[in-house]
């Protein structure tokens, strides 16, 4: 784990900061007109660190959460966040080795963005542990600043539609993924996987379909040989 | 500006543990499985099935534009090996699609 590694993890996140920055800010606002305080908000984003979660939370706020709707808001975010369990499970081989000190902590910014670069990273040869914290840490820093400079905006913030930016994410993923495929298993996990989300998001409410189809794909891959 | 009431706190304490129980499992619970060549297969499988399970139900849902931008992310994510380009490229051409729409 180097430092170099760490700034190389950072500067992968690049193409995704003006659409990360931008969500952050609409993500701030909303946490301000439901009556979050600024410092609030911002530690929110800080701590919890995932945005998914957060907006659910949101949408289901009340200003006096009971302990039924503190555990469901528990659950919820379990649900919504169970596909890290996979995502750090297939850490495991690679910053297995490192000391708990290091690997652990690493894990407290592990994200979608950052999760998908450091395993094309380490797929093509990278060997650095740094790599993985530096990138999480990049959009840890632009998600709490964008939160914070969205609630002190509050209102007025362009719909990110109109400028095309929610395509940011989308299109930062299909870069990641064309150029992955390696033939006949990749196919076959790929295909299941988009038949098993698209099946399960028609059929469950919230998020079940991520690690449904994740899990789905991967173990088709895993036994296509 | 500043001030914590008790009840967001608690529910970002709550939301806090169960993040971290999420990042943290998995890691901890292959300490204990051993990497058999089936599950270095699966978890080989995994990043692109993620990502497909967090594209797909969105682009079936989504709109002409959507459509047309993740139509041009793939087509040049094809052309050129590079992160940045196909984003610029879906983020005109959905703009695009929206302001003549």
């Amino acid at each position: 784990m180097t430092l170099a590694g760490t700034l190389e993890g950072a500067r992968a996140m690049t193409p995704l900061l003006l659409g990360l920055l931008v969500f952050a800010m609409a993500y701030g606002a909303a946490a301000a007109q439901k009556g979050l305080s600024l410092g609030e908000a911002t530690l929110f984003s800080g701590a919890v660190f995932a945005g998914l979660a957060q907006i659910a939370a949101l949408e289901a706020w009340s200003d006096h959460f009971t302990a039924g709707g503190l555990v469901a808001i528990g659950f919820v975010t379990f649900a919504v966040n169970l596909r890290h369990v996979l995502m750090a499970a297939a850490l495991r081989p690679w910053l297995g080795p490192l000391p708990a000190w290091q690997s652990y902590p690493s894990l407290l910014v592990l994200a979608d963005n950052n999760w998908v670069l450091a395993m094309r990273y380490h797929s093509q040869g990278g060997m650095d542990g740094g790599y993985l914290l530096g990138a999480g840490l990049a959009s840890w820093v632009i998600w709490v600043g964008g939160t914070l400079a969205g609630h002190l905006i509050g209102g007025g913030i362009p719909d990110p539609k109109v400028f095309g930016l929610d395509m940011v994410v989308p299109a930062f993923y299909i870069a990641m993924l064309v150029p992955s495929w390696q033939g006949r298993r990749h196919t076959i996990a790929w295909a299941v996987a988009a038949a098993a989300s698209v099946t399960a998001a028609f059929l469950l409410p919230g998020w079940w379909f991520i690690v449904i189809g994740a899990m789905a794909g991967a173990i088709a891959g895993g036994f296509s040989d | 500006m500043l001030d914590f009431d008790a009840n967001t706190l608690t529910v970002i304490v709550v939301m806090t543990l169960v993040t971290t129980l999420n990042r943290m499992a998995g890691f901890y619970v292959m300490r204990y499985v051993p990497i058999t060549a089936r599950m270095r297969r699966i978890l080989d499988a995994l990043p692109g099935a993620v990502l497909v399970a967090l594209l797909a139900p969105g682009a079936v849902r989504g709109d002409i534009a959507m459509l047309a931008g993740l139509a041009v992310a793939v087509a040049s994510a094809r052309l050129v090996r590079n992160d940045l380009l196909p984003v610029g490229a879906a983020m005109a051409a959905a703009a695009l699609v929206r302001a003549i729409t």
